[in-house]
Parts: C-alpha cells; sequence; structure tokens
C-alpha cells in the first residue's frame, strides 16, 4: 500500500516537472528533425530504389511517415499528459498563492512615523498608485497591480491543452480528399485523384449533397521578363553603375486568381451558389471546399487526325517525327501594367524537344488557328477545362483556431502586460519611530521595479530618518 | 527619361533600388568591421562610431523598402530578396533600440550588423530583385502577417543570441579579468536578462508566426498542417525557445544549459529561413514553401 503510494507520488512529481517538458521537448525535436530529412509519405520500394540510405532502419523506424508511428503518439501523449498535470499541479499552488517569490528590489528604511502613521501613508500610496490591497497581516501589507503573471501562465498552458483537443478531434472525425469537376455536371463528395483521408471516427459514407461547377474563370497579369544577370560579376557591375538593370521584350502571363463558381445541390434543388477563388473557399454542412488548381485538355488536329493531351505534357506527334510539349496554355482576362483589362484569345505555346533535351520554342498556336511545322499542318481545334476543388471536414478545426488565438493572446499578456506586488513590512522602532521593509516583485516586459521603487521614494521622502 | 518613365515601375527604379541596397550592405559591413576594431583596440569611443553608422544605414535602409513598396505596389516580403532585406533591416532595429545601455559592449554590434551585411549581400549576389505579381495563394491578409511577425521574430532572436554569446565569452574572459568585452563582472547579469528579456518578446511573435501560417495554408490549401520541411523547421525553432524558457525556471539548468538552448533557437531559426530550401533541395524534398525561393 505504501509501496503504491510512493510510486504514484513519484509519477505525479515526475509528470509535474518542468524538466520532464524540456525532455520530451527535446524528444520531439528529434522526431521533427528526422521528418525534415526523410521524405514524408514517400514509398520504402521507390525510397530504397533511389539509392536511399539506412533503408532497414527507416523501414524499422517508420521514418518516411514518422509523424505517424506509434512512438510519436507515444511522445506527444506523455508531453499532453505532462501540460496537463503540470497545469494542474500549478493551479493548486497559485490559488494558495503557495510560491516564493524572490523580490527584485528590497530596501530597509527607517521613518520618522508612529506604526498608525506609516500604515496611513502606506494605503494613501497605494490608492494613489492605483495598487489592491490583498493582504494585511498584523504587521505586513501586501498591495498588487495588474493581472498576477502566474494565473496568465496557467491560461496559456490550459489554451494549449485545448489546441491538442482540436488536433484530437481532427485526428478522429477529419476526411479529406480531391474533386475534379466538370462544367455542368453535378459531382459526389468522393475523392477523385487520391484515396480519401479519413479519421479513426469519421464516417465512410459521403454527404447527400453533390456539387456542381457552372463557370469556372482565369486572370492573368502581364509583365515582362527581367534581364538580370546571373553571375555575381556582372550583378556587382550594376552595383557600380557599368551596366543598368532592363526588361527583356519577352511576355510572362502571371496567373493573377481562378475562380469556380459553384452550386450545393440537395436533392437535386440548390441549397448554396457561391464563387470561390484561392484564400476563399466554400462552406456547407461542415465540409470546405477549396479552389487548389485546374486542369485544360487540349483538342488538336494533324492531317485529319485528332488527339488531346494536357497541357506542360509532352507527345510524340508522327505525323511530324518530333516530340512537342504544349505549355502555357492560356485564356481569360489579363491585366496589363498601363492599366487596361482584356480578353485573351485562347492560345498554347508549343516547344519542340530535342533529344538531347532542349527544348526550342516554335510559337503560340490560338484557338481555331494551324501552324505549319515541316509543311504539315497543327490546328488547335479547342478544348476541355476542370477545376480541382480539395474538400475537407474538420471539426476540430474551430475549436484549434479559439485556443491557437487565446493561447497568442495571453501569452502575449503575460510576456508584455505588467505586474506587480508591493510588500511592506512595519516593525517599530526605539521612540514611537518605524523600520520599514519594501520588497518590490515585478513581472513582464513592461515592468519596470525601479520606477515603483523611485515614486515610493518621493512618497516617503519626508519621512524618511538619514 | 521623363518622369513618367521614371514612376513608369520599370527597371529603372528597380536599378536605383538595387544600388542603394548595395551601399546598405556595405556600410552594415563597415559598421562590423568598426565593432571589430573596437574590440581588439578596447577603444570605447571606436563603440560610438558603428552605431552612428548602423543609425544612417537605417536610414537609408528605410528608403530602399518603402522604394521597393513604391515599386511593387505591395508589402515587401513575398520573395527571399525581400524577405532578407527585411530581416536585416528588422535586427538591425531591434538592435540599435536594445542596446542603448550597452554601447561599449561592440561583440553584439559585431554579430548583429555582420549578419545583417550577410544577409543583404546573399539577397544581392543569391537571388533576383525581380518583382513578380503576387501568385494567387499569396494573396491573403495571413500572408503578410504571417511573414511579417515571423521575420520580426528571427530579428529578435538574432540580437538575442548576439547577447548570449556576448555573455558567455565575456563570462569566460572575466575569470581571469576585471573587464572584458566593455562589461565588469557586476554588469553581466544584468546583460544576461537582455537576452532572455528578447526570448521572452520573440516568442510570442514566433508563436503568432506559426499559428497565423496555419491559418493561412487552411484558407488557401484546406489544410493547417502538412509537416512540410519548412513548416517542422519553425517548429523546431519554437519547440528550441520552449526549451530554453522552461530552462530558466531549473535553477541548475538557468545558466549554461540555458544559453546553449538559446544559441542552438538561432541555428534552428537560421535553418527555418535559409537551410529548409537549401536541405530541400539538397535531399528532392517536396516543400510548398519552395516558390518563396
Amino acid at each position: 500500500m505504501r509501496r503504491a503510494e510512493n510510486i504514484k507520488r513519484r509519477v505525479y512529481r515526475w509528470f509535474s516537472s518542468i524538466k520532464t517538458s524540456v525532455y520530451l521537448f527535446a524528444l520531439l525535436v528529434v522526431f521533427y528533425f528526422i521528418g525534415t530529412i526523410f521524405p514524408q509519405g514517400a514509398d520504402i520500394e521507390r525510397y530504397a530504389e533511389a539509392g536511399g540510405r539506412f533503408v532497414e532502419a527507416v523501414r524499422l523506424f517508420g521514418f518516411l511517415d514518422i509523424f505517424h508511428t506509434p512512438l510519436f503518439y507515444l511522445v506527444a501523449v506523455l508531453l499532453l499528459i505532462n501540460l496537463s498535470v503540470c497545469t494542474w499541479d500549478r493551479f493548486q499552488r497559485v490559488r494558495k498563492r503557495a510560491w516564493r517569490e524572490s523580490p527584485d528590489v528590497e530596501r530597509r528604511l527607517s521613518l520618522a512615523l508612529s506604526y498608525r502613521e506609516t500604515e496611513e501613508l502606506l494605503e494613501e500610496f497605494i490608492k494613489k498608485q492605483r495598487f489592491r490591497l490583498i493582504s494585511r497581516d498584523e504587521d505586513t501589507l501586501t498591495a498588487e497591480k495588474g493581472i498576477y503573471y502566474r494565473y496568465l501562465t496557467l491560461l496559456y498552458h490550459a489554451g494549449i491543452v485545448l489546441c491538442f483537443a482540436g488536433f484530437f478531434l481532427t485526428g478522429l472525425f477529419v476526411k479529406e480528399g480531391l474533386l475534379i469537376l466538370k462544367q455542368g455536371e453535378p459531382t459526389p463528395i468522393e475523392s477523385q485523384m487520391m484515396p480519401e483521408v479519413r479519421g479513426w471516427l469519421a464516417p465512410e459514407e459521403p454527404p447527400q449533397f453533390k456539387i456542381q461547377l457552372d463557370e469556372f474563370r482565369t486572370e492573368y497579369i502581364l509583365s515582362r521578363k527581367l534581364n538580370y544577370p546571373e553571375d555575381g560579376l556582372s550583378r556587382l557591375a550594376i552595383a557600380l553603375g557599368w551596366q543598368d538593370i532592363t526588361y527583356t521584350e519577352e511576355e510572362r502571363f502571371y496567373p493573377k486568381d481562378w475562380f469556380s463558381k459553384l452550386r450545393i445541390l440537395v436533392n437535386g434543388s440548390t441549397a448554396l451558389e457561391k464563387t470561390i477563388e484561392v484564400n476563399d473557399p466554400l462552406r456547407f454542412e461542415g465540409y470546405t471546399f477549396y479552389q487548389v488548381g485546374f486542369e485544360e485538355k487540349l483538342k488538336l488536329k494533324i492531317n485529319d487526325k485528332v488527339f488531346t493531351i494536357s497541357t506542360g505534357r509532352k507527345k510524340n506527334i508522327e505525323e511530324l517525327g518530333k516530340t512537342l510539349i504544349f505549355t502555357g496554355f492560356r485564356k481569360g482576362t489579363l491585366f496589363k501594367p498601363d492599366g487596361t483589362v482584356e480578353q485573351i484569345r485562347p492560345f498554347v505555346t508549343l516547344k519542340e524537344l530535342k533529344e538531347d533535351g532542349t527544348r526550342i520554342t516554335l510559337g503560340r498556336l490560338h484557338l481555331g488557328e494551324s501552324m505549319e511545322i515541316d509543311g504539315k499542318s497543327l490546328r488547335f481545334e479547342g478544348f476541355e477545362e476542370t477545376s480541382i476543388l480539395s474538400y475537407r471536414y474538420d471539426p476540430g478545426v474551430g475549436l484549434l483556431w479559439y485556443a491557437g488565438f487565446f493561447v497568442f493572446a495571453v501569452m502575449s499578456l503575460r510576456c508584455l502586460g505588467r505586474w506587480y506586488m508591493l510588500r511592506f513590512r512595519i516593525d517599530e522602532d526605539e521612540g514611537g519611530k518605524t523600520i520599514l521593509t519594501v520588497a518590490i516583485h515585478c513581472r513582464g516586459l513592461m515592468a519596470d521595479s525601479q520606477r515603483v521603487s523611485a515614486l515610493l521614494n518621493t512618497h516617503l521622502e519626508r519621512y524618511v530618518r538619514r | 527619361m521623363s518622369v513618367e518613365d521614371v514612376l513608369s515601375r520599370g527597371a529603372h527604379l528597380l536599378t536605383v533600388e538595387v544600388r542603394l541596397l548595395w551601399a546598405v550592405g556595405i556600410l552594415y559591413m563597415v559598421a562590423a568591421i568598426l565593432s571589430l576594431y573596437g574590440l581588439i583596440t578596447a577603444t570605447h569611443r571606436s563603440g560610438r562610431m558603428p552605431h552612428a553608422i548602423l543609425g544612417f544605414t537605417l536610414i537609408l535602409h528605410t528608403g530602399v523598402i518603402l522604394l521597393r513598396i513604391f515599386e511593387t505596389g505591395r508589402a515587401p516580403f513575398q520573395t527571399l530578396y525581400e524577405s532578407l532585406s527585411w530581416f536585416s533591416f528588422t535586427s538591425a532595429v531591434t538592435y540599435l533600440f536594445v542596446s542603448k545601455r550597452w554601447r561599449r559592449v561592440g561583440l553584439p554590434c559585431f554579430f548583429v550588423t555582420l549578419i545583417a551585411s550577410c544577409a543583404i549581400f546573399y539577397a544581392l549576389l543569391g537571388r533576383s530583385p525581380e518583382a513578380k505579381p503576387l501568385s494567387p495563394p499569396l494573396q491573403s491578409w495571413w500572408f503578410e502577417w504571417h511573414v511579417v511577425v515571423a521575420f520580426s521574430s528571427y530579428a529578435v532572436f538574432v540580437v538575442s543570441s548576439a547577447f548570449e554569446a556576448t555573455y558567455l565569452i565575456a563570462k569566460r574572459l572575466l575569470k581571469t579579468r576585471d573587464y572584458a568585452l566593455g562589461l565588469a563582472p557586476e554588469e553581466l547579469k544584468p546583460f544576461r536578462t537582455m537576452a532572455t528579456k528578447l526570448v521572452i518578446f520573440g516568442f510570442p511573435m514566433l508563436t503568432f508566426g506559426i499559428f497565423s501560417g496555419a491559418a493561412w495554408a487552411n484558407e488557401a490549401w484546406g489544410r493547417y498542417w502538412g509537416w512540410d520541411p519548412k513548416e517542422t523547421w519553425s517548429l523546431i525553432t519554437w519547440t528550441v525557445f520552449a526549451m530554453y524558457l522552461h530552462a530558466q525556471s531549473v535553477p541548475r539548468w538557468r545558466e549554461n544549459v540555458a544559453s546553449t538552448l538559446n544559441l542552438l533557437g538561432f541555428v534552428c531559426m537560421i535553418m527555418t529561413f535559409l537551410g529548409v530550401n537549401w536541405l530541400s533541395k539538397l535531399l528532392g524534398i517536396p516543400s510548398l514553401h519552395a516558390y518563396a525561393v
């Protein structure tokens, strides 16, 4: 029985120790470091094929998915227990104020005043400086100003525990996947390009509603390529004024934004409509839909033979005996540097891939037009566009945001705010005089114990016996 | 060249900006050399000159940053070139602000101005100053706050580690001398307190930097945390500084262990800032943050 009590006390002491927190933090750092060295989510066979090192150790310890290994979870859970126990333990002590604070300034003064007069003078100072009298013992006065910093420390540690709760909810209920939407086609919420990421308790069935793309559009900004040298010496020449930086005549179309006009359908009728863009998702029944990208398939014709190809891909065109790359498909609205806006005549840039890997730009091929290559005509017939959305169902994220903001706000208040505690001990001296012992405690970057000491000096100045 | 041409956000302004940034980098280096000279010759008067030069350089650097804002029409943190300039600017501002009481201690000035000039020269020689339009994921309120606060916290940590390193060296030298690096034995404690105060100031900022980064990722990609190497390194930095702050509460760790952790935090911060992209490229690790290079 006594042994069990002993073990219990030891375990509690271990979990409520700050040293334990530091050791657990150090262990986490090791995991994090491994996670930045080894490619996370990679396949072990491919890793081995690519010449990866320590293959057996990597396989054994799960280094390619280190943040989902039992060992990592164990350390995270131990840290959570440590954090909770520490917070609880400190709460008990803070409630009882069972801390021995070492003062930042301590002084002893002899005053030409009686005990009662000294007490009144100190009360006047406490009131004038807006301190709160928190205790009055036989010969001691204690006053405080600001929020007791240990409460703030407790609060933001409790906030971190809430953040962990948010992560935990995410781990249990999260659903995440990708959708490819074609214009006008109602699509169920089932991941298409990758298997759906699902939490341990997330429902397997997709939601009852469907999503439909009504319109997809893109916007571009026209800019020119900067002629800036790569080598250090030429850059130094610019610094010395021997060369200037210039822009080339080569035009560049930088993506400005992508928009998807979406419609949520419940039993065939519209429940919600919204045009989303990157950084502005659509939310419906706990699901959030994000604009992550788009894909175009081009329809081209050569010698009456029609073929389709995705942009950015290379294709060996037998009729030409060449490998072509179709890059930089552009359509939509163009914003020009002079402030004007125009609609882009859809075009794709054609490049020839040589056997030695070099790429030669053949030019732009506009929609409905042809390009002569080695006497043969390549025509751009049309294109098909799809919008790529990611979706996520995550009931933990709300708690995480509120708790995270709370942690930041309270932590800032704790670090920057001011807290003072004054402790006065009055001892009667011979001849009706008093000896005053002043202890000034302060915390927070804005707190200044010397200033409070100087204010007290000014207040008591007339009565101090030299 | 007409006024309209100059103000047309063309390459002329960029040329002026790049030349001014070269001047800023050189002036930071001059301040570093003069600080070093002050350390070697141990003359207190030579400590005033680097601070005067640093003050002038900061005025010039403010002008360069304002010029960049005028050129691009947005906050100047999108590319690594811009971030490096901002980082060195905030480091120098932080140092100048906190060093008022410690002007005669030249070593932190040497560290900070050296790092500031290295950051500027790396930006000028290793990166392109091209001001590209913001890509769609970067067009977020969270992005600006994420970068400005995270980089400001890095600046605070740079100055803190400069104070910590000076403290460690001075503590060793003061075992055999009465005065070292501009510090007397009784000044060591308040000098070191400054390093701790800076970490206490920077830690909530780094916390907000990580939090706002997660919020931004959640709005842009629908996932607040992806264990991306840059994210993970920022978490390593946060954890190391959390260890530093906790070590301050353990009497036996308050001295050497805490100092080591502060310096380790600085190394991790540099890895977050520059090393991740380098490490990602070296090892072929894909990173969402790669576009910021």
